[in-house]
């Protein structure tokens, strides 16, 4: 591993570290020991065959989640609607997986996953068309496209498709030819496999095809991409409708392996789409990095609620502790090109040269 | 006209905070700094302002804790966005999280679901102004409000002043628009962008404080509800230039008023009526920036 790699690392690791270490001092400040409490957090999450299974099966939504945002960001474009795209494509999965009748699970399921991602594609279709041909900055649009998604989808689910017989807003839960059957006695079900087998074709498509490489051309400079011969607006709409279609996949395979019904608190506060975000920052936007910060994510999520049910202390610590790692993610901790001895030098040369200047 | 009347009314009440999230978030806009925050230091304020207004009456107290906690997270999001060049988007979203996490965790610690000064009652924040209470119209649109709106209105002269009649404000376009031609000739750029997000801080603890404290006394989670986030929409539309911004602001206040009072004769729909300013939004950015590079002849991509 090169010192580049190693810096990348570091810059993803001591914000956790951080983070982690504020957090302790608040459990400390509650007169808390927050020994114990990481300690039952990540022990019961991670280290026992049931907190394990759990945790990778809460990961699989997030890692297709932050993939898709991940897949934008190399191009340097912002999709922040990865959480309406997530929520269409679950309220598309429910609405198929309730009321089309088939016989064969597999196509059922077929289905609605491309229901899903059709839904997911369309919503990041208008964001992408805006961007590449009418230069309107995507992360806008995406964010108030949001809004719009949750206004209609809670409309659609408490007025045309509300289950009447249900106590609380909510749709119709999916016939069992949609639902995802359990592994073993795990929480695990085959849509963790499905998750594995698109990070691999997005790993092998982001390393190893001509497009990955455009994209990663694209993001570094898009006007000289264009100016080679790139086709950058093309492009752009390509990585958009990916990522929605990623998206759309996710909120199918949550919907259809562990909510089965579209509620208003489908996808948690904060939303798989939020928390893609985050994966995505803190796997430095690259396919591997996303499925390990998914895991440990989803670990800590997991984590919240051994933490509310074994110590005293509220689960929210957790939604601050994420908060406070994608604060320190935001900045660069350790500068990428230079050591501190370099910098120190160049600023010196700079300084003399200003100097040199005003004389 | 009983209606109507309901409605200027309501259109007013919801514009409020949006319209002193859009005044304060156009001076970091118009710096160069895009203030994804604004969501999360309004929570800030709506907290605290409940939170102290629990334990004393003192109304000076309320407003000044709240807007000091809005200026420290403001002095947070300088720091790291203005001396350390984080990336903007990123750090505001922190802050988004962060406060619903904070005011949660408070609350669960308390062991209450939403809090509540129960010695508030909102009437008694509405200022009637004598004449132009009477007047038909405007008396709905300019009277019977709390504090934060008339602060509201005052602050769109006051932005507009301070943006294009003083030195501070000149200097912080040019920091935003040509941050190299203000470093050649001097200007503290840091400094200008420092401030320019701390005024909007400042606005977002009154938005906050006209959210929760003026209007009901209650604090739950999360009742912001995006209002920050259709503030930068508004910003964005209204490309930063205050009264410009505020119309916009206005049109999601006429929209949430129609949702409101449709919603008694029209049902469930009328609840759509809350993405038409959405929409609306998304086709004048579009129109607008396709009227921009409408000139562009050369094959290029910016």
């Amino acid at each position: 591993m090169n010192r580049f790699n190693l810096v990348k690392l570091a810059n993803s690791l001591l914000p956790v570290a951080f983070a982690l270490l504020i957090g302790a001092g608040i459990m400390v400040g509650m007169g808390h020991n927050p020994l114990e409490a990481y300690g039952i957090m990540f022990g019961r999450s991670l280290f026992t065959v049931r907190g394990l299974t759990n945790t990778l099966h809460m990961a699989s939504p997030l890692i297709l989640a932050g993939l898709a945002i991940a897949v934008t960001f190399r191009a340097n474009l912002f999709n922040m609607g990865v959480e309406g795209q997530l929520l269409f494509g679950g309220f598309m999965a429910g609405i198929v997986g309730a009321y089309i009748q088939m016989s064969s699970p597999l196509l059922h399921k077929l289905l609605a996953f491309l229901a899903a991602a059709a839904a997911g594609m369309l919503f990041a279709l208008l964001p992408a068309l805006l961007r590449a041909f009418l230069r309107v900055d995507e992360m806008v649009v995406t964010l108030t496209l949001n809004y719009v998604m949750m206004t209609i989808l809670e409309y659609l689910a408490s007025g045309p498709f509300r289950n009447q017989g249900a106590g609380y807003v909510s749709t119709n839960t999916i016939r069992e030819t949609a639902m995802f059957s359990r592994i073993g006695n795990t929480r695990l079900t085959p849509f963790f496999i499905i998750s594995v087998i698109i990070f691999l074709l997005m790993w092998f498509l982001q390393k190893k095809t001509r497009f990955g490489y455009t994209v990663e051309a694209i993001g570094k400079n898009p006007q000289f991409s264009e100016a080679t011969g790139l086709r950058v607006r093309r492009n752009i709409v390509k990585l958009m409708l990916i990522s929605g279609a990623l998206a759309g996949i996710a909120g199918a395979g949550h919907m259809m392996s562990h909510e089965f019904n579209y509620t208003l608190s489908f996808s948690g506060n904060p939303g798989i789409g939020w928390d893609g975000m985050l994966i995505s920052l803190l796997g430095g936007h690259s396919p591997l990095g996303v499925l390990i910060a998914a895991v440990f994510y989803s670990s800590l999520k997991t984590g919240a609620d051994n933490i509310n049910l074994y110590t005293g202390i509220p689960k929210e610590i957790v939604a601050i502790i994420q908060g406070l790692i994608i604060l320190f993610l935001s900045i660069q901790l350790i500068e990428q090109r230079f050591g501190p001895v370099k910098r120190w030098r160049a600023k010196r040369q700079m300084k003399e040269a200003e100097r040199g200047s005003v004389e | 006209m009983d209606l109507l009347n309901r409605i200027l009314y309501d259109a007013v009440y919801h514009m409020t905070p949006i319209l002193l999230c859009v005044l304060g978030g156009l001076f970091a806009y118009k710096a160069g700094v895009l203030n994804i925050a604004l969501e999360g230091m309004m929570l800030a304020g709506s907290f605290i302002s409940v939170l102290v207004a629990m334990y004393t009456q003192n109304a000076l107290l309320i407003y000044l804790s709240s807007i000091f906690v809005c200026v420290v997270l403001g002095l947070v999001f300088a720091f790291l966005a203005v001396n350390k060049r984080g990336n903007v988007i990123i750090i505001g979203l922190a802050i988004n999280m962060i406060i619903p996490a904070v005011a949660g965790f408070v609350l669960q610690t308390m062991g209450v679901p939403n809090l509540t000064a129960k010695w508030i009652n909102p009437a008694m924040f509405r200022i009637d102004i004598p004449l132009i209470k009477d007047i038909p119209i405007l008396g709905r649109l300019f009277s019977g409000h709390p504090l934060g709106t008339y602060i509201s209105f005052f602050m769109i002269f006051v932005a507009a002043v301070l943006l294009y009649k003083t030195k501070f404000g000149i200097y912080t376009r040019v920091v935003g628009e040509r941050p190299l031609a203000a470093k050649s000739l001097g200007i503290r750029s840091n400094l200008y962008a420092t401030l320019a997000i701390l005024i909007g801080a400042l606005l977002c603890a009154v938005a906050g404080l006209n959210l929760s404290y003026e209007r009901l006394g209650i604090y739950t989670n999360g009742m912001t509800a995006g209002r920050g986030f259709i503030a930068i929409a508004a910003i964005y539309c209204g490309k930063g230039e205050p009264v410009k911004s505020s119309l916009y602001a206005f049109i999601f206040g006429i929209a949430r008023a129609l949702a409101i009072n449709l919603s008694i004769r029209a049902g469930g729909v009328a609840a759509l009526f809350d993405i038409i300013p959405y929409l609306l939004m998304i086709i004048i950015l579009a129109i607008n920036s396709g009227f921009q590079i409408r000139n562009y002849r050369m094959r290029t991509y910016w």
